[in-house]
């Protein structure tokens, strides 16, 4: 059961850093990036040939969070702010991140190729016991990551000023610009977090999955469910739901069978959007709106009988 | 040098403009009103002024600096200030960050700020009282203060309000046009969009009448007589 719990948060952590990195995005432009999964991606892909072609493992890995980094901020100005300067409400960013996410991930196999290659082994080598359940340093890495990504957002977010501007600029964008926010300069940081955390969820699971120019799509995909299941209103929530996926996954796969991970996740997330349509962390006191959520409906259920 | 001086601004939305060929102006410490009719365009022309319409043609300078081509968020930085319609305060923050927020281009003259929050809390004592509440937590009357607060803390050459009685109860009315003629003495420059003739006679000192996108009655307002109110009240319908 401990094991079930440690493995499934250090997965968790990875689908958590991608639904954050969907959600800061989101949070500060109202935009969702589809092509967020192939940021990852592009995180890993690199990292690899660079450590391939010789270069040190720490090296190889800056280069690959900088280049994913680099990226989100390339992707706001190709694909979201044209198509936001054309018509403010216009959903176009839906079809042009999306386009983005293809070319990449065909860039990627024209370059590398459709097979999997090596990814540089940080810390895997080693366990570290922990009641009974074993937990590779690389999988203690994700889940500290993924904590210092939470607690260092929610802190920027609630405690400086930029961070305040932020939350305005969230909230209600126009009159934030009318107070003296830089609308547009939050919108490029914003982006260029999203890739760095969707680049370290890559170099994060690298060592499990190998260098594959697919991977995008895979994560991309979880990393949506959990933002789903945690609430896309919150960067913190998104993270939430990483870990509560990543568990009920691990666990699915332990108690159900080896491929229940497969489809168990959209399960998980119908029931969490029946339930509670804001996701399980939107506001505060979300597991008491979902055990109210659950009595309401087996009252409706019985009442039906 | 105006305060606010406005020479042949058109400005719309899509295809169509709503205000045509706009000439207005506002003296250095002089209070003005706009006036109008539902849909007459004067939320136009307060979002044109800061910059909140990019279509926009014309001339708009506040204090001899031309700001028709500016961006809103340079807009801001002390030129002009804006209480927007529905007031819009970032409701999911504090009372104080909301004040702290208005004044955000002068977040490294700490002097400066706490000065302007002495002044904005002085003006409005319920304010400072509620100032780590959230801004949700408040009555409408009372977030219109803050909304004013806001507008006080980037210390602007222009002071914009859109309809600021809107949804108050007389007494807060009351007490809100008392703010705004405090804000006249000490020296502001503002320009007041209200429905409520009584209320823009009370605090201004000059008022304009606009209808159908155009200025058609300007006018001191202490000139405006039993006559002046009725045409006034037929061009408000
Ligand atoms: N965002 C918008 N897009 C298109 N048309 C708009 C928009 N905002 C306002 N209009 C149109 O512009 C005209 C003037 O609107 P405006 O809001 O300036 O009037 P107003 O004088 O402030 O009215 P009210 O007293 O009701 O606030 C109206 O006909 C309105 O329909
Ligand atoms: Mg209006």
């Amino acid at each position: 059961m401990l094991q079930v719990l440690l493995s499934g948060l250090s997965i968790g952590a990875v689908y958590g850093l991608v639904a954050m990195a969907f959600a800061v995005v989101f949070y500060v432009t109202r935009v969702i990036n589809f092509a967020t999964g192939q940021l990852l991606m592009v995180a890993i892909m690199l990292t690899a040939g660079l450590s391939k072609a010789g270069l040190p493992d720490w090296l190889s890995i800056s280069v690959g969070l900088t280049a994913s980094t680099a990226a989100g901020v390339v992707i706001y100005f190709v694909a979201v702010r044209p198509v936001l300067r054309f018509d403010r409400f216009s959903f176009a960013w839906l079809v042009s991140t999306l386009g983005v996410a293809i070319v990449l991930q065909s860039a990627a196999a024209i370059i590398y190729g459709p097979t999997s290659q090596g990814f540089p082994k940080l810390l895997n080598r080693d366990n570290l016991v922990i009641g009974g359940a074993s937990i590779t340093l690389q999988e203690l890495l994700a889940i500290i990551v993924a904590v210092v990504a939470v607690v260092g957002f929610e802190i920027f977010r609630r405690r400086t000023l930029f961070g305040k501007v932020g939350m305005a600029i969230s909230s209600d964008p126009e009159m934030a610009s009318a107070i003296g926010a830089r609308v547009t300069a939050y919108a490029v940081a914003a982006f260029a977090i999203g890739g760095l955390l969707a680049g370290a969820a890559g170099v994060l699971i690298g060592p499990i999955t190998y260098a594959n120019p697919y991977l995008g799509d895979t994560y991309g995909i979880t990393g949506f469910v959990a933002l789903m299941i945690g609430g896309i209103e919150r960067p913190a929530a998104a993270m939430g739901g990483g870990l509560v996926l990543g568990v009920l996954s691990v666990g699915a796969n332990t108690f159900i069978g080896s491929q229940a991970s497969d489809w168990f996740p959209f399960v998980v997330v119908v029931v969490v959007l029946l339930l509670a349509p804001h996701g399980l962390f939107a506001s505060g006191d979300a597991l008491k709106r979902l055990a109210s959520g659950i009595g309401r409906r087996t009252a409706t259920l019985k009442g039906a009988n | 040098m105006q305060a606010l001086d406005i020479a042949g601004l058109s400005a719309g939305y899509g295809r169509y403009d709503v205000i045509h060929d706009i000439s207005l102006r506002v003296e250095r410490g002089e209070a003005v009103a706009l006036l109008g009719p539902n849909g007459a365009g004067k939320t136009t022309v307060l979002r044109a002024i800061m910059g909140m319409i990019k279509q926009r043609r014309g001339q708009i300078s506040v204090l001899g600096t031309d700001v028709s081509r500016m961006p809103v968020h340079l807009i801001a930085r002390g030129h002009v200030a804006l209480v927007p319609e529905g007031r819009r305060l970032f409701l999911d923050q504090s009372v104080e960050d909301n004040l702290r927020l208005g004044g955000l281009h002068l977040r490294r003259d700490h002097e400066r700020t706490e000065r302007l929050l002495e002044s904005v809390f002085e003006l409005f004592p319920v304010v400072e009282r509620y100032r780590s509440r959230p801004a949700t937590a408040l009555s409408g009357g009372e977030q219109q203060m803050v909304a004013i607060g806001r507008m006080m803390m980037s210390d602007p050459d222009l002071m914009l309000l859109d309809e600021p009685s809107l949804g108050l109860a007389p007494l807060a009315i009351e007490d809100m046009a008392q703010a705004l003629i405090t804000l006249r003495e000490r020296g502001r420059s503002i320009l007041l969009v209200e429905q409520r003739v009584d209320l823009a006679l009370q605090v201004c000192d000059r008022i304009y009448v606009l209808s159908g996108g155009r200025i058609v009655e300007e006018g001191n307002s202490e000139n405006v007589n039993a006559d002046g109110r009725a045409l006034i009240d037929a061009y408000l319908g």
